[in-house]
């Protein structure tokens, strides 16, 4: 994150207390935009223009006119004011969960980002050959769509079927995957067997990354692989667990495709269950108030969220920072 | 200066140029959703979600069939690849940008609300030749306010399949008709490791607001608005009828959906459970063989206060859509489409089509002991409830389906499903600006 | 072009050097220093630990394979963990369950993986260039408007992408593009994280010095980006690359609101297509399905492993 918050300071930038820096200040910006432009043009296509659509469209609900009692064949647009943020913010569905999106945050990002560590450090060490295999197989699981994933362990997890559960129950222990306080945690699993590899591989990208010289300077002072992991290569993967974080916990508020697959063997799991599942079911109009309206107003509110605890976040890393 | 930016507007270009190129690619297929005529030439688009799959008749063949015979009116079918609520959203924005196909496949459930949403088109003056082609039930569920918005499909009458060599070894001669006598044969077959029903938390909306349905609906409409009761007697019943056999873990609780109820049919422990008419066909493969040429289909009993009649599960008709510029074509069509009786049977459809008797396949009668199943699924569809379903059903259906879940280890009883289905439909009902009378 | 030519062979000198001294490493993992040399125990701890992990990756995996090998009614009734027929019998059990995933996909099947490789080939290209480019611009320039810019596209990055689908589809029926394969490249090749990286990478790992240098040279800011700032941006746009392919290889809810042409469809979503109907009980044909479909995928990302693995390390952000 240290980086992102450090403006660049260019060459032309520094020039700009001499005579000739309104001219070069301004190819600059020139330059700039021209460089950001297909991106832009893109992005405002993609992402501004279907947002200030959902911006728009949450202060407005789709309704009946012309009465009768299935309406006149016709939904239109009724302005509701901020009727269906209220609703958002007072649906015991919508905090519950943000609130598994929380404890998903809490739990399952930081096993994976530190099994993910552990295992580039493991596979970094040398201590065993042959690592590419490991490697590879690793990071195998992230090419499997989502969906497909989420099918395969839900076979894993099923009482009847799972050579797992058949196994464990034959040496004594019973499990039950789709437990009330289990089902999140199997879940959980998902997501973190799918993409602890990658995480991995952003860890290994930055352990090869340190300079070779700092590990023998450490060698002469007479330090062994132990300490050289902790006190070398772990201050110097920081950046890459910020990113590995911040992917994980973008990838957490969109929450979705788990929890979708596994309704299929746990109908519990309701169409709220995650703010992202809210969403679609209510555009969906699976969930009332259904429609693009109340389905726009869940996403706003669950980016505010998200908003508020990303700059929260910030603020506290770089208090750890200072310090 | 100059010389950069011409090249980095010559990148660009290129990559338009990329761009261009692929949009190409597409347009030969693009705006399938629009009908056109062209010279007394008429192109209709049909969406649908069939299975379409290996061993059937696929719809684009059959379509064929009908383009050949039919020069002026060009048919193309589209399979939409997700489920029936996302179907309907792509409905919904299609419609809004103009671009929806001619006919759409809607369950019956979800008709009204398909109407409410605007999607579709009045075609009663073009639906009154065809109505002798189909049974009424289904016909009337095509309609909303006694307007025809297409027509009927297939049906899914609720029936009772069970193994009748095993319920023999248990000692049970016969179907059981009263529902005590069916919660004691259950329990029998219970404490043999056996079950004769099956509690399927995730066809809650579907399966049992049909049996709830058998004896009388939930959604009446009372001049302009909606008089709601979801908690009927024979909601009542079938709380009663469920809690009991679950009390006693004499029914199975496997989802529908999930692999451990193909497994429960598998390893010979579920031997009766009811279910609708289109399962036939997929009780055969799940069963990989178990119990083949000893199963059976049997009318509901009176289980359910419902007085020997049975309700709907599932089901679908073909519906006109709103921007369709040639109904009168599209309907011409569809008659045609749906009265083709064995390529729907091949579909695992039971059609609705009264045109011509719709014959059991035979593997399905080497599986039913050699029962012409067709026939009493028929019988079972000319003896169903008269069940309506109220606009956003869908939300009211998923909603059962979690509150169903609970039932199953304690933590809720089956009556909450009809009493959640009561605030749901409500809310629901008054969501969408209509009136409701309570 | 002295500069150009320059890093060039720097960069290239770099990377011999590196292949040298992890040859040399590998060589003397076992000769280390004393104070270096793992214990046995340490040894053993690393080798379980490893290997677990590897079960825990590739055992579902391995599941997957044995199960596309079977029937609905063996998936049930049969070991988990073996191939429900002997191993005269597979080759008939593919081939049946193969013909059940060709039927299920209406014979599109390879179709729609070619469809995931355009797809995801082309916006993973182009997404990467415009994302660098706008890194790059970002970490290299000032131009008004910037620093709101950012805010706006990292704050975009909260935003579920899903449910802008919707919207998404009006804008490009307004532009007659739905149904077409750019109403699928378009809104994949759209990533704030893959800007966000590339603005990272531009700030970390391009010097200024050497952009003055060429300035001073004389060349252009195309020629500048083209030709240098690429160079040393190649191996870490990688990571971005990466990203967006599976990114866009996964989605399904794009596609399936976008397109409604069998020929445009990409497999994920036809995969998706049978889960959907819930009358769909062939699941051994759809992992066949979905190992078929990621076979592509790995095939790719072998061959190009070479590139991938020196790009992330060159990608990599240092602390």
């Amino acid at each position: 994150m240290t980086a992102t918050t450090k403006t660049a300071k260019t060459g032309v930038a520094r020039r700009a207390a001499n005579p000739k820096a309104s001219d070069a200040a301004k190819r600059e910006n020139r330059t700039g935009w021209a460089f950001m432009a297909p991106f832009g043009i893109l992005f405002a296509l993609v992402f501004i223009l279907p947002i200030i659509w959902a911006i728009y469209s949450s202060f407005f609900r789709q309704v009946t006119t012309g009465g009768g009692a299935y309406g006149g064949g016709e939904l239109v647009n009724k302005f509701v004011g901020f009727q269906n943020f209220q609703y958002v913010v007072t649906s015991g569905a919508f905090w519950a969960g943000v609130g598994r999106v929380v404890l998903y945050t809490v739990v399952q990002v930081p096993v994976m980002i530190i099994a993910a560590l552990a295992l580039a450090m493991l596979i970094d060490s040398y201590i065993v050959k042959h690592i590419t295999a490991f490697r590879l197989s690793y990071f195998l699981p992230y090419a499997i769509p989502g969906v497909v994933a989420s099918i395969i362990w839900v076979y894993l997890y099923n009482g009847q079927i799972s050579p797992i559960v058949k196994g464990l129950a034959a040496i004594g222990i019973k499990v039950n995957f789709f437990g009330d306080n289990v089902v999140l945690g199997s879940m959980a699993n998902i997501t973190t067997w799918t993409f602890t590899g990658y995480n991995m591989l952003i860890f290994l990208a930055a352990l090869q990354a340190i300079p070779h010289d700092l590990y023998e300077a450490a060698r002469i002072d007479g330090a062994n692989g132990f300490q050289i992991a902790m006190k070398i290569k772990l201050p110097n993967v920081r950046a890459a667990a910020l990113l590995a974080m911040l992917l994980s916990i973008v990838g957490t508020i969109q929450l979705f495709n788990e929890p979708q697959v596994m309704s299929i063997s746990d109908p519990s799991i309701s169409k709220s269950y995650t703010p992202m599942m809210m969403a679609l079911n209510t555009s969906q109009g699976t969930l009332t108030p259904g429609g693009d309206g109340p389905a726009s107003a869940v996403a706003i509110v669950m980016a505010l969220i998200a908003g508020v605890l990303a700059v929260v976040y910030t603020l506290v890393e770089r208090k750890v920072n200072a310090e | 200066m100059v010389s950069h930016n011409k090249r980095l507007v010559a990148a660009l270009a290129a990559v338009a140029a990329m761009g261009m190129g692929l949009a190409g690619c597409g347009s030969d297929t693009a705006n399938t959703g629009d009908s056109s005529s062209d010279g007394g030439k008429v192109t209709i688009t049909y969406m649908h979600r069939l299975p379409d799959s290996e061993g059937m008749t696929l719809v684009n063949d059959i379509v064929a069939k009908w383009n050949k015979e039919h020069p002026d009116i060009q048919v193309k079918a589209t399979k939409f690849d997700g489920k029936a609520s996302e179907m309907i959203k792509k409905l919904e924005t299609d419609v809004k940008s103009g671009e929806a196909p001619d006919l759409a496949q809607v369950g019956y459930a979800e008709l009204p609300e398909v109407f409410t949403k605007g999607l579709l088109q009045d075609v009663t003056q073009y639906a009154e030749q065809y109505k002798n082609d189909f049974a009424s039930g289904p016909y009337s569920l095509v309609q909303v306010n006694g307007k025809a918005y297409g027509l009927p499909q297939d049906t899914g009458p609720l029936v009772y399949f069970y193994n009748k060599a095993e319920f023999e070894k248990l000692g049970i001669t016969e179907v059981p008709q009263s529902q005590s006598e069916f919660i004691e044969a259950a329990k029998k077959a219970a404490a043999a490791g056996k079950y004769i029903m099956s509690y399927q938390p995730d066809e809650a909306g579907n399966m049992i607001s049909g049996l709830a349905g058998a004896s009388g609906g939930w959604y009446k409409v009372k001049g302009d608005s909606w008089v709601v009761n979801t908690e009927t007697d024979g909601s009542k019943a079938v709380a009663d009828f469920y809690q009991q056999l679950l009390d006693a873990k004499a029914a199975t609780t496997n989802p529908r959906w999930d692999p451990s109820f193909d497994a429960s049919i598998k390893d010979g422990q579920l031997i009766g459970t009811v279910a609708a008419a289109w399962e036939a066909p997929l009780f055969m493969t799940s069963s990989g063989g178990t119990g083949s040429g000893e199963w059976q289909v049997a009318q509901l009993g009176d289980w359910f206060d419902n007085a020997g009649k049975t309700g709907p599960d599932g089901g679908s008709a073909v519906a006109v859509l709103k921007n369709s510029k040639h109904p009168k074509e599209a309907m011409e069509f569809l008659d045609w489409f749906n009265t083709q009786v064995p390529d729907l049977v091949s579909q695992g459809l039971v059609p609705a089509a009264t045109t011509e008797d719709a014959k059991t396949p035979s593997e399905w009668s080497t599986f039913f002991g050699g029962q012409d199943i067709m026939k009493e699924f028929k019988t079972a569809n000319n003896n169903m409830g008269d069940f309506t379903y109220m606009p956003g059903f869908s939300a009211v259906a998923a909603k059962m389906n979690e509150t169903a879940a609970k039932a199953t280890d304690g933590s809720g009883k089956v009556a909450d499903i009809f009493s959640d289905a009561q605030t749901t439909s409500v809310d629901t009902l008054k969501n969408l600006g209509l009136s409701v009378s309570e | 072009m002295s500069t150009v030519e320059a890093i060039d062979k720097e960069s290239r000198a770099a990377a011999r050097a590196r292949k040298k001294a992890d040859k040399i490493r590998d060589k003397h993992a076992n000769d280390l220093p004393r104070s270096m040399q793992p214990s046995a125990l340490v040894k053993t701890i690393t080798i379980v630990v490893l290997v677990f992990a590897l079960i825990y990756f590739l055992f579902p995996i391995y599941w997957a394979i044995i199960a596309s090998t079977k029937t609905p009614s063996q998936m049930t009734g049969s070991n988990g963990l073996w191939f429900a027929v002997g191993l005269s019998d597979l080759p008939a059990a593919i081939a049946k369950n193969y013909g059940t995933l060709i039927g299920w996909t209406r014979g599109q099947f390879w179709r729609w993986v070619l469809n995931s490789l355009i797809y995801s080939g082309v916006s993973a290209l182009v997404g990467t260039l415009v994302a660098v480019m706008a890194g790059y611009a970002t970490a290299k320039f000032n131009f008004k408007g910037k620093n709101l810019a950012i805010g706006v596209i990292m704050g975009c990055m909260l935003m579920p992408a899903a449910l802008l689908t919707i919207p998404q589809y009006s804008i490009f029926h307004a532009m007659h593009l739905t149904n077409t394969m750019l109403s699928i490249i378009i809104p994949c090749c759209v990533s704030p994280f893959g800007f966000f990286l590339g603005r990272v990478y531009a700030q970390t790992s391009v010097p200024n010095e050497l952009l003055e240098a060429a300035r001073i040279d004389g060349a252009s800011e195309a020629r500048i980006f083209f030709t240098i700032v690429l160079r040393i941006l190649a191996p870490a746009m990688v990571t971005i690359f990466l990203f967006l392919f599976v990114a866009t290889w996964n989605n399904f809810l794009l596609p399936l609101m976008m397109v409604s042409s069998d020929t445009l469809k990409p497999v994920t979503l036809g995969l998706y297509g049978m889960v959907s109907l819930a009358t769909f009980t062939d699941r051994g044909a759809l992992m066949m399905g979905a190992l078929l479909g990621v076979l592509p995928v790995i095939v790719l990302f072998l061959g190009l492993q070479r590139y991938w693995q020196a790009g992330l390390a060159a990608g990599a952000v240092k602390g």
